[in-house]
């Protein structure tokens, strides 16, 4: 048995838990201080701040990217390890410094100077000491560093909680700023690091100047689709090809719940089907005018179909409860056929859990409609990466050099011997060969498992599931089909530094709440049309005007 | 029990520095407890400033932008925080009438159970869903009740429409009552217990052969017996009216809408400090604090009324 | 002019029982009881009933499912009702792993070291409090309660924590919230109301308040004591929002409520992975199961604990003093 070799899905999906902030633009909220840095990246100024790209030619995948439009490429699929892995750097990165690092952490901590971390020092030629915290908390955990300006020498900040931890003011006070070590060739120095699409190093730029170190980058980035139990719809003729249009999908309702047997057809869709109506994620320029996705007919037409699904008799109860966090169990136990979900899903663990229910267990997911089936369809990308890592301001010039160094050693493309040393350990100690495919031990899946070297900086991401060649298949085949409905939205990774009143308009929590409600069935359209007008008046409004002065007028759309 | 002085009758007018010295040692006993909430209480407490600026957690309390009172006119004008203090209040009632007498029928009720096994083991049963998160209880009861649960599966099986339990935001307020019975009322007769067990049973034994039967003698003998720790806890839970409960109310504000869920406490957290909104969410607990403290200085007064001594005497 | 020998009965005394009525009845009906009515009987017998249906329903669903396998979970869709395959792997991944065996030592010693010094603050704070017409005690009192309705905030207990060192140190889980102002207030409730009598009696023979508590009022009020200790005892085992706070990197110092909740965000917390199965055996236990062993392991200790509690809700004994 193996381990996710393409950890950046759980990232993904992670991030689609906290909605559509997968594909919004990246926000932070300064509050009323008086240490403000500059409120959008300019594209000139960026551009020159920007790293060259030089892709590595490490390993060829077996199943290629493929292109789609501007920036969009679907990620490479891997169906077997290297026998021999490669080396990418020669000699050791460090130079003997101590550091520590924090990274949160979904999962058990391994213990302290366990032999991993030992192996991983001796391997980097620092002392680092890292330091993982609860994901869940970790929201909570770093304000309170922040605020007694403890940070350590280098932090992973995911970027949904970007105007949580305020990145665009500390980027100006307690991180170091990279421009004089990355951009422009200057990267050459670090060809792993080279071989990151620029989209991830937008994605850690505040102000014109680079700050972050991106992990799991990718070019095929949306927040989620809608899936289905492959293997139970088949079994009663209905491919995904037959799905075409919302009211496709509705039909499917009645052929698939059967109540009395504790089967429903729906799960939540909301989320990752309402833009099939041609509404925006958020934003979009309509003749030159900005508008937000509340402002749009489409949205309500979306909002009104999924009022008429709740209300149908075909959503699972418990989903109409609210209760998400079974939402994946119910999907294997085939109590919910179909249901959205994040793209982070599709992946090996998520396999051996359904085959571990059902033997025939396939997800599979619907391709990308529009609800009227006519026209093209068309979905949002998100930003390049979540995860972001960040250096001390307080570092000097050489640690910095040497931390960006065993950066670039973390970075190596999968396949190579450094990937290996990384994901999996020493051979022989942390895993095994077996048939070809390296396999923890017991001391690798006590201490290696754990993502916390990854989340400092790693390869773009890939698509490999060893154990589960179908999902790589399955997966890479959807991704392919679907790598033209991908464009970049209004804002595509665009850093963005709103005052608090602003970040609280666009969070629009009291307009989300009656959105689910709505979906859920509790409220009538009318319902949110009035939370709609309440919210306008009470902040949307002036933030749109915002938008389109501060950010729209003065630095495009990002496009 | 009185402390009137000895030959005259009338309160005792000591001078100041008799007292002190007189009861030096009892303000000794207090001073750790005073000295630990001092410092980790009352010293924090300048961030209640923040309800009065627009807070940046970067900047800190002394750098921040003022406010005035900006935060507590918006708080004021928004509906939804009329909205929450109105489910408060009202769970709160609802709560208080449905949920109190319980523990404290259910402490007499294993109080006369005569098998000193099978009351034991009934105490040690009891109290454990306290433990449970809210999370886990709420799971529970949606497996039981929820709309594909096990109520509901049995009553589709024989062809029954499917009852609306735990999604129903008109009777939300019997539900939460309920779950609140469920988790916390066996924990809750602990301290009743505790109570019933300092009272003299020779007492029952005198009345008794005096002829007052069992009604009479739970009337004369053990609720007065209880009724000073009644008198506290009731005081104490009319004082914290406006906490009502957060993680119960988070879990299933979807499943309920809102409107029927939301509390200052989840309110406070949504609109505040999940959305870093800092200074707002520390006005809404400014707010409450106050109410919180009138209403239990309200409270106490009522008992002293009652001839109580509530939290402490007159 | 009262003898410290003698105890006084009064219609709302609330001295304890002499030690004679209560000696040797264990079971059975004290004579002075009626036999109960058959329509008594039934009502109390239902009610009981209703009452462990209740709770040891969900306590079954519970063990069952934290005995179940990933497969079972999946199929039943989240908790297990009917056992369907049963494997002891969620307590041998959590019991074998050294560091929860570390983390329960660390949880030990804190809840000990915890409750002794809420206890000591408590008793003689709720003591202090109690004697009407003491000087200050309303203002302390006073004081107190404010406390448990106004509160600084997060980020400035924990400025004022770190502020004072207490950063990765133990006395940052113990000290901020070693007083709890609820338990003094009930304590301060149950020593005000000890029989003035009898430490009129105690003053009589030259006692000071130190030795009145110790002698006179602590032996009458050994039930309430228990329950607080309890109280207290309960809230450090649990804790763990501090550890978040003031240790959240550093693993050797955790207490086992944090490790254990840790093992139980596994995967909880990444969408996707939800019941994959994770750690030294792969795919073989599922969080929820893992979730499950935990509320399990978390309520072994208060079955033993409780126990020793339960048993001064029966005697609460007045030692040395006998009727007159």
């Amino acid at each position: 048995m193996g381990i996710e070799l393409n950890r950046r899905h759980f990232l993904s999906a992670a991030v689609s838990v906290a909605g559509v902030a997968a594909a919004a633009p990246l926000l932070s909220a300064c509050g009323g201080g008086t240490s403000q840095t500059s409120g959008v990246n300019t594209e000139s100024g960026l551009k020159a701040a920007l790293p060259a790209y030089v892709p590595s030619t490490n390993l060829k995948p077996d199943i290629p990217s493929v292109a789609g439009g501007p920036d969009v490429l679907t990620d490479p699929g891997f169906l077997t390890y290297p026998a021999n892995p490669v080396a990418t750097v020669s000699g050791v990165p460090g130079r003997g410094g101590s550091y520590t690092a924090v990274t949160p952490l979904w999962g058990t901590v391994p213990t302290a100077g366990n032999s991993f971390y030992q192996a991983m020092s001796k391997a980097l030629g620092v002392n680092l000491t890292v330091k993982p915290a609860d994901g869940n908390n970790y929201n909570t955990i770093v304000p309170t560093m922040t605020a007694a300006k403890q940070l350590p020498d280098w932090i992973n900040l995911p970027t949904w909680w970007n105007s949580n931890f305020n990145v665009g003011e500390l980027a100006g006070t307690q991180l170091a700023d990279l421009t004089p070590y990355l951009s422009g060739d200057k990267i050459k120095k670090y060809p792993n690091l080279a071989a990151i699409p620029t989209g991830g190093w937008r994605v850690g730029a505040w102000g014109d100047k680079i700050y972050g170190i991106p992990s799991f980058s990718s070019s095929f980035v949306i927040a989620g689709g809608t899936f289905f139990r492959r293997d139970i719809l088949e079994s009663k003729g209905i491919t995904a090809n037959q799905v075409r249009s919302a009211d496709d999908l509705m039909s499917l309702g009645k052929e698939l719940t059967d109540a009395k047997g504790g089967v429903w057809a729906f799960g939540d869709l909301w989320t990752y089907l309402y833009t099939a109506w041609g509404a925006p994620l958020k934003w979009r320029v309509d003749n030159g005018k900005l508008v937000h996705a509340y402002e749009t007919p489409e949205y309500l037409e979306a909002l009104d179909w999924h009022y008429r699904l709740a209300t149908s008799g075909y959503v699972h109860p418990d989903t109409l409860a609210g209760d998400n966090a079974n939402g994946t169990t119910r999907f294997y136990a085939g109590k919910e056929l179909i249901q959205g979900g994040g793209m982070g899903t599709w992946v090996l663990s998520d396999y051996q859990s359904g085959v571990a229910a059902n033997p025939n267990f396939r997800r599979g997911a619907f391709d990308v409609i529009t609800a009227d089936g006519k026209g093209t369809p068309r979905v949002d990308m998100g930003a390049s990466t979540s995860m972001i890592s960040y250096l001390n301001k307080n570092l000097k010039p050489e640690q910095v050099e040497e931390l960006l160094a065993v950066a670039n050693y973390l970075a190596a493309p999968y396949g190579s011997a450094e990937y290996t040393m990384v994901n999996f350990g020493v051979e022989g100690v942390h895993y095994t060969r077996q048939n070809g495919v390296p396999t923890f031990t017991d001391e690798g899946k006590k201490n290696v498992q754990a993502q916390t070297y990854p989340f400092l900086a790693s390869p773009p991401a890939v698509i490999s599931n060893p154990g589960g060649d179908v999902v790589t298949r399955d997966y890479t085949a959807w991704q392919a089909a679907n790598v033209k409905a991908l464009a970049k939205p209004v804002f595509w990774n665009m850093n963005i530094s709103m005052p608090q009143w602003a970040s609280t308009a666009l969070a629009a929590q009291p307009v989300e709440d009656t959105i689910k409600d709505c979906y859920h069935g509790k409220k009538k359209v009318a319902d949110v049309r009035a939370a709609i007008a309440s919210w306008k008046s009470s902040g949307g409004d002036r933030l749109t005007q915002w938008m389109t002065d501060n950010v729209l007028n003065k630095y495009g759309t990002g496009q | 029990m009185s402390t009137t002085h000895p030959s005259t009758g009338r309160p005792s007018r000591l001078s100041w520095l008799v007292r002190l010295r007189r009861d030096r040692s009892l303000l000794l006993m207090a001073v750790p407890a005073v000295v630990l909430l001092v410092v980790f209480n009352y010293v924090p407490l300048f961030g209640l400033l923040t309800a009065f600026q627009d807070y940046d957690p970067l900047v800190g309390v002394w750098h921040s932008d003022w406010a005035g009172l900006e935060q507590f006119r918006q708080l004021l004008g928004d509906p939804l925080f009329w909205e929450s203090t109105v489910n408060t209040l009202y769970l709160s009632f609802v709560q208080l009438v449905l949920f109190f007498p319980i523990p404290v029928a259910l402490a007499l009720l294993l109080n006369s159970v005569l098998s000193q096994r099978l009351r034991n083991f009934i105490q040690s049963v009891v109290y454990l869903p306290h433990f449970f998160s809210w999370v886990l209880a709420i799971t529970v009861f949606q497996q039981m009740l929820g709309g594909a649960g096990v109520l509901n599966q049995f009553l589709r099986t024989h062809d029954i429409g499917a009852w609306d339990i735990m999604t129903n935001p008109h009777t939300f307020a019997l539900l939460v009552t309920s779950q609140a019975i469920w988790k916390e009322a066996g924990w809750s007769i602990i301290v009743f217990l505790a109570a019933l067990a300092a009272i003299n049973t020779d007492l029952y034994e005198a009345a008794a052969a005096d002829g007052a039967g069992r009604w009479r003698r739970l009337w004369h003998i053990t609720l007065p017996g209880l009724r000073g720790v009644i008198v506290l806890m009731l005081v104490l839970r009319l004082g914290n009216a406006l906490s009502v409960g957060f993680e119960q109310f988070l879990v299933q504000r979807d499943a309920v809408g809102h409107d029927a869920a939301d509390v200052l406490d989840t309110f406070s957290f949504y609109y505040g400090i999940a959305t870093g909104n800092y200074s707002y969410g520390a006005a809404a607990g400014l707010f409450k604090s106050i109410i919180s403290l009138l209403l239990i200085w309200g409270a106490n007064k009522l008992a002293h009324a009652f001839g109580e001594d509530g939290l402490y005497r007159r | 002019m009262t003898n410290a020998l003698t105890v006084e009965r009064a219609p709302t005394a609330t001295a304890a029982p002499g030690a004679a009525a209560r000696r040797g009845r264990r079971t059975g009906r004290p004579p002075w009881e009626e036999p109960p009515t058959p329509v008594g009987q039934a009502a109390k017998g239902l009610t009981l009933a209703g009452m462990l249906a209740v709770i040891l329903v969900p306590l079954w669903i519970i063990v069952v499912t934290s005995l179940s396998s990933p497969g079972a979970v999946n199929r039943a869709g989240g908790l297990v009702i009917w056992p369907d395959g049963l494997t002891f792997e969620a307590y041998r991944e959590m019991l074998g792993d050294s560091t929860v065996r570390t983390a329960l030592l660390v949880s030990l010693g804190i809840t000990l070291i915890g409750t002794a010094v809420s206890m000591a603050v408590s008793v003689l704070c709720a003591y202090g409090l109690s004697r009407p017409r003491s000087l200050g005690h309303r203002f302390i009192l006073v004081l107190l309660i404010i406390t448990m309705f106004v509160n600084g905030g997060l980020i400035p207990t924990f400025l004022v924590v770190t502020g004072l060192g207490g950063y990765d140190q133990w006395w940052a889980l113990v000290l901020p919230g070693a007083v709890s102002v609820f338990n003094i207030l009930v304590l301060r409730s149950f020593y005000s109301s000890t029989s003035a009598d009898l430490i009129d009696a105690a003053r009589m023979d030259g006692a000071g308040d130190w030795r009145t508590l110790w002698s006179v009022v602590l032996p009458t009020s050994r039930a309430v004591t228990a329950v607080i200790a309890l109280f207290y005892a309960v809230g450090y085992w649990n804790s763990f929002f501090n550890v978040m706070l003031y240790m959240p990197t550093d693993s050797p110092k955790w207490p086992l409520q944090y490790v254990l909740y840790i093992y139980v965000n596994r995967g909880n917390g990444m969408p996707g992975s939800v019941n994959a199965g994770f750690g030294s055996t792969h795919a073989q236990t599922a969080p929820l199961s893992l979730q499950m062993a935990v509320v399990v392991l978390t309520l072994v200790p208060l079955l033993v604990v409780y126990p020793f509690v339960q048993k001064h809700f029966r005697t609460g004994v007045l030692t040395g003093a006998i009727k007159g």
